[in-house]
């Protein structure tokens, strides 16, 4: 029974090769091969990356007797990729997957089943883990030439982390489980999560060249300090230079805290399970109603449509977040700008210019009106039946996107002119270049979307996160900035222009682009709007 | 009320709905009646303006719903025959968006939520998730939404679908309160004992052509609805 189970939750856990979630059917075969050639790459490309981590490491500190050190560090790479990784499926595969209700209701025991539903948590992280401790262990061996114990060991210390990875995924997906069950709004957990867990990553790769330096100039140090706060991961270390009772130790470590979450997990499993998913029911009070016009009621429908959605936030306004970040970094670090700023001097016009070109750099991170159309999917009738027009509709979308960029962008800009000190042309040019940029790619995202809609979705992550539309805006954001760059730079090399005028002549480039995509958002749009059929 | 001219709508090579003509007039309650795939869908679509068509001609309250769209659909209400609401809003939020894309003003939206959420027996849910409703309860509010903005024609495919007895009850007795103030109401179903009861008029449409239309008498006869339907549907 457990069996077919697991064979069931591999089959979904990696569904995502074999099947195509547009259309929900089976991949062809040339389709799949393609599929598979694509994810080797990137797996192989990743690897590749983890591989020159570790060869910068390993020699040094395998020369210097710190072998366990290297490995113990890599080890914290691969745990580290492999709850970051597969955390995201915990939650929902453990506590909130879709068929809980049907195998519940079957004649299985509640053992089976998370045992089914661990398997494929497991599955997920063993294959982030190994993108860093197979090249890891490559490297290694390249350093040490072991011997069979020593290589025994290793394979053993890979397949050991992995139910650590497996354990600590459990407990996040656990506290996520709990929290959540008691609270009456999930999606701001999941929101807050998800942000922490970017903020964390974003963190690490921001100071993992730091890192590094610190660890090369002074690996003692760094061996006192995983010593003293990771015992468990120095005796795994110390495991793979072929030390048993380290390994017995490591070992022990491992399958005990496993033993004891897995002994919660099992206790509070059905609880979580059939939990009233924190929709505690919300209490109907009669209040005196307040009307809006078309307008604004099609531009509040989709401020809740965004607001509502963790997965729609998260892939399409992160923008909002890194823009908040910025202006405070600006102010928090005004000493490091003014310093990199002295790299201007002679060229004090080029500060406006870079300055707007990385805000519209990072306005491209607020793609809310690509996947906008799509997002109507099965309800796509409601706006069709009711008395507004395309157009009204696909003004609502782009209101959204813009005013939602234009808010945080407005205190960037404020914190930009005040730190930087701009010319007082700039003063005016630099706002507007953003705030045509930041219509512009709106209308840009919204075309991309009626050009290429899909409603037939049943995940809205399909929508959101794999459509061409949102990878259109999102890149095209860039290329469109990096484009401008590139003719800046052409430009100023073979004709001289200043940077006052290439920004005023930009302006009125971004104002055509504008008219010119309103206007077939206006006319065409509206009318592929109004046409639009789910059937 | 709903005036419909040698409606044709063609899907590739076939036609969905072949000629069909019927006239609705204010205060009537239309069945429309026929197997899976003759096309009423197709009709109660394009009458609402939701599915372009290739020939013929719909008027809502004499506008052409071709040519002027947005005015046929201020007069119009639709319920299809699966509610699909958003999800993202609670009950009284979708509601709202309803009655201010209609402009119903603050007062007369509030009596009418009141009057209609109190009869349907969904007032406790309106502060709910639509995600968290049912199906018979996305239906109710469906129905609810239709009627905020006292429309001059219901179209309505399946209705009574989802709903359970009391408020399949409810609903008719609806449709009869609103006929006696001149709302014409066009509907969809399988169920021909409700037909019969409840229309004044009735179409059979079977592949796309109108088979027959007209008074109940008309079309009955002394037989029930299922026999006169049945019989049609063998020839």
């Amino acid at each position: 029974m457990t069996k077919i189970l697991i064979k069931k939750q591999l089959m979904e856990v990696f569904s995502w090769i074999y099947q195509d979630k547009k259309t929900g059917k089976n991949r062809d075969k040339k389709g799949l091969l393609l599929y598979v050639f694509f994810y080797v790459f990137l797996f192989g490309f990743l690897a590749v990356i983890f591989y020159n981590m570790a060869a910068s490491l390993c020699g040094p500190l395998v020369e210097d007797g710190f072998g366990w050190l290297y490995i113990a560090l890599m080890g914290i790479v691969g745990m580290s990729l492999g709850v970051f990784g597969s955390v995201f499926n915990t939650f929902a595969s453990l506590y909130q997957a879709k068929d809980n209700d049907l195998l519940l209701s079957l004649p299985l025991p509640t053992r089976s089943i998370l045992i089914a539903r661990l398997f494929g948590v497991y599955a997920m992280g063993l294959m982030y883990e190994l993108l860093v401790m197979v090249p890891a262990m490559i490297v290694y061996f390249m350093h040490v030439s072991p011997d069979v114990s020593v290589v025994i060991c290793c394979i053993l210390i890979i397949l050991l982390l992995s139910v650590f990875i497996l354990t600590l995924s459990c407990v996040l997906g656990w506290i996520v489980a709990f929290v959540s069950s008691k609270l009456k709004n999930q999606k701001i957990i999941t929101v807050l999560i998800s942000l922490a867990f970017f903020a964390a990553y974003y963190y690490v790769c921001g100071s993992a060249g730091n890192m590094m330096q610190t660890l090369l100039l002074d690996p003692a140090g760094m061996a006192d300090k995983v010593k003293g706060i990771a015992y468990p991961l120095y005796q795994m270390g110390l495991a793979a230079e072929g030390k048993w009772n380290a390994f017995l130790f490591f070992a022990f470590a491992v399958l005990v805290l496993f033993a004891v979450i897995y002994f919660i997990l099992q206790k509070s499993f059905l609880a979580l399970s059939i939990a009233n998913k924190g929709n505690k029911k919300a209490v109907y009070v009669e209040k005196k109603a307040h009307t809006a016009s078309i307008p604004r009621a099609l531009l509040r429908k989709e401020v809740f449509r965004f607001t509502q959605s963790p997965i729609y936030m998260l892939n399409c306004g992160l923008g909002i977040v890194f823009i908040l970040f910025a202006a405070v970094m600006l102010l928090v670090k005004k000493g490091t700008v003014d310093s990199l700023l002295m790299m201007f001097i002679g060229y004090e016009d080029r500060i406006a210019l870079v300055a707007t070109a990385a805000i519209c750099m990072i306005t491209t991170m607020n793609d809310m009106a690509a996947p906008s159309v799509s997002l109507e999917g099965k309800n796509i009738w409601i706006l069709q039946v009711l008395p507004v027009s395309g157009w009204q509709v696909l003004k609502a979308k782009l209101g959204l996107q813009i005013i939602f960029n234009l808010i945080p962008t407005t205190f960037l800009i404020i914190c930009v002119e005040w730190i930087l000190k701009p010319a007082a042309v700039f003063v005016v040019l630099l706002p507007l270049t953003v705030v045509l940029f930041i219509i512009m790619m709106a209308a840009f995202g919204l075309t991309c979307n009626l050009k290429a809609p899909n409603l037939k979705w049943t995940n809205e992550t399909v929508p959101v996160k794999q459509s061409m539309s949102v990878t259109a805006a999102l890149f095209g954001g860039w290329i469109i900035v990096a484009a401008f760059c590139f003719i800046y730079y052409l430009l100023y090399k073979y004709f001289e222009v200043k940077a006052l005028s290439f920004l005023a002549g930009l302006d009125v480039v971004l104002a055509v682009l504008c008219i010119l995509l309103l206007k077939w958002l206006c006319k065409k749009g509206s009318n592929i709007f109004e046409t639009l059929t789910n059937a | 009320m709903l005036k419909i001219e040698r409606l044709t709508k063609i899907y590739g090579e076939k036609r969905a709905v072949d000629d069909l003509s019927l006239h609705i007039r204010p205060g009537e309650i239309y069945g429309f009646i026929g197997h899976n795939g003759a096309g009423k869908t197709t009709t109660i679509k394009a009458c609402c303006g939701i599915l372009n068509f290739e020939e013929g001609n719909i008027q809502i309250d004499g506008i052409s719903v071709k040519e002027n769209p947005l005015e046929c659909k201020k007069k119009l209400a639709y319920i299809p025959d699966n509610p699909d609401l958003y999800d993202f809003m609670t009950g009284i939020r979708y509601l709202n968006f309803i009655a201010d894309i209609f402009g119903v003003n603050a007062n007369d939206r509030q009596e009418r939520i009141h009057k209609y959420a109190d009869m349907f027996e969904l007032t406790q849910d309106l502060a709910q998730p639509i995600s968290a409703y049912s199906h018979g309860m996305k239906q109710k509010l469906a129905i609810i939404s239709a009627l905020i903005h006292e429309p001059k024609l219901i179209i309505m495919d399946e209705p009574f679908v989802g709903l359970d007895p009391k408020a399949s009850h409810l609903l008719k007795e609806t449709m009869h309160e609103l006929c006696a103030t001149g709302t014409a109401i066009f509907f969809s179903t399988h169920v021909l004992e409700v037909a019969e009861k409840l229309c004044d008029k009735v179409a059979i449409i079977k592949e796309g052509r109108l088979i027959c239309s007209g008074t109940m008498e008309e079309v009955k006869g002394d037989a029930s609805l299922e026999e006169v339907f049945l019989e049609m549907e063998e020839k």
